[in-house]
């Protein structure tokens, strides 16, 4: 099952957007930021799976949870960010 | 122990409350500062208990902010909104929570309103204060001292009316009244987490309405490499690790009141102030009491308050003498060279502490 990255700014709308989906029926964990994603440092993320980060974002979006980057798994199984 | 001191803090807690700071002493890490399961466990512990504020008092979640007490509120909300030589418009009852630290800043402070229980009079010279510019209005919701509940909605609606950022104190009304973020439009709102809500001491919330400036700097566990605070909430103004076992326990006070119903609570409160103003009334003292008024009583004794309420703790009756850290509201009462004593009900106020409070006045007055 191939696993994408929605990050945030701190815990609070990480956790907040974690019920969110979850709720809706989404699959999704609640981890640290890899280091090497969030310049600024410090954050936590959702793993989701790569079918579900449209929905996931919608439903962020429509609830007003800020999130900051989303990171999308490539056919060589790397994660790159994608352009919002 | 005969508790009547709740508006100095809930003395006993709600079941759950005990449980839920034990359980976090037990389970609960550092929230927002790990991704290991006691971590988590802190941030959940933190996250349920702000979102059920947020329910509470028509907050987004984000926006609830937690601080060690009312005064730590107070003092960010006011920090953010008054500069040295602001102009800003008060009530006649406010704490020194509110007053100290506007004088600290060197604000020109306009008294408005100090008639006890009457809207008519507060609302009169509080627009008229507010017609004259303000940079901020500050005002309780409820006297600590007699429990005077203020024409909030009222005060709100002029502060937006005349363009007024304003201020909520909320201390002695939060988990008795409704208090609505959305509805008053309200720059912040500041409450303690220990008396209305149940939590235990060393809690409080700030609800913000608008962009807030830190008291407090450092550590938020978010936007590490960036040297000045976050910009967004609640972390802008959380730095530091956070009292969680205190949060959890308050958490279990705001569950309590949502099964109980503040309208409850608040019946049960206003019923046995007004049997104990009317017992207080018949023993000859000096009662204030009026329309408006909360659990809370103040009366002036034939002697010293102080010592009246040393022979009511020798009898095992709780409850609070003296100016109550609000000289500004004994001076509108008439109230400042005697102070008084002041009895307020919490959310177990029963008919028989009220019955003992007053045999026990009556035996008081033979000694």
């Amino acid at each position: 099952m191939k696993h994408c990255m929605i990050t945030f700014r701190s815990v609070t709308p990480a956790q907040r957007g974690e019920g969110l989906l979850r709720r809706a029926g989404l699959e999704c964990n609640i981890h640290r930021t890899p280091r090497w994603m969030e310049e600024q440092g410090c954050g936590y993320c959702l793993r989701v799976r790569c079918q579900d980060v449209m929905p996931a974002l919608e439903l962020l979006r429509a609830q007003d949870v800020s999130f900051r980057k989303v990171y999308l798994r490539r056919e060589n199984g790397k994660l790159e960010e994608v352009a919002l | 122990m005969i508790y009547l001191d709740s508006g100095a803090t809930s003395f006993y807690k709600p079941p759950g409350v005990e449980q839920a700071v034990r359980c976090a002493l037990e389970t609960c890490a550092n929230p927002g500062r790990g991704g290991h399961a006691a971590a988590m466990r802190a941030a959940q512990t933190v996250l349920r208990c702000r979102e059920t504020a947020g329910k509470m008092f028509d907050c987004p979640t984000e926006q609830v902010v937690f601080t060690s007490n009312c005064t730590h509120s107070l003092n960010i909300a006011i920090g953010t909104l008054v500069k040295p030589g602001s102009r800003v418009v008060i009530s006649g009852f406010e704490h020194n929570a509110v007053t100290r630290p506007l004088h600290a800043l060197g604000a020109q402070v306009t008294v408005a309103g100090r008639t006890l229980f009457n809207w008519d009079n507060t609302l009169e010279e509080f627009e008229q204060a507010l017609k004259k510019g303000a940079t901020a209005a500050v005002f309780t919701h409820c006297s600590n001292v007699f429990g005077y509940i203020l024409p909030v909605a009222e005060m709100a609606a002029l502060c937006r009316q005349y363009q007024v950022p304003f201020i909520v104190d909320a201390a002695q009304s939060a988990g008795t009244l409704p208090v609505s973020l959305k509805k008053w439009g309200a720059d912040f709102i500041a409450m303690p987490g220990h008396k209305g809500l149940l939590g235990p001491q060393g809690t409080g919330l700030l609800l913000c309405g608008c962009a807030p400036k830190p008291l407090l700097l450092g550590g938020t566990g978010s936007d590490s490499v960036n040297q000045e605070m976050p910009d967004f909430l609640p972390d802008r103004l959380e730095a530091g690790t956070l009292n969680v076992p205190g949060v959890a326990g308050l958490g279990a006070g705001l569950s309590y009141l949502q099964k109980v119903g503040i309208d409850r609570v608040h019946k049960r409160e206003c019923a046995q102030a007004k049997r104990c103003a009317e017992g207080l009334q018949k023993l000859g003292m000096q009662v204030f009491t009026g329309e408006h008024q909360s659990g809370t009583v103040s009366f002036v004794p034939e002697g010293d308050c102080e010592e009246l309420a040393q022979k009511l703790a020798d009898r095992k009756i709780a409850v609070r003498a003296g100016l109550h850290c609000a000289p500004l509201a004994h001076e509108s009462a008439g109230t400042l060279k005697t102070g008084t004593v002041r009895i307020s009900y919490g959310y177990d106020a029963a008919p028989w502490q009220t019955g003992e409070l007053i045999s026990a006045l009556e035996r008081c007055k033979f000694f």
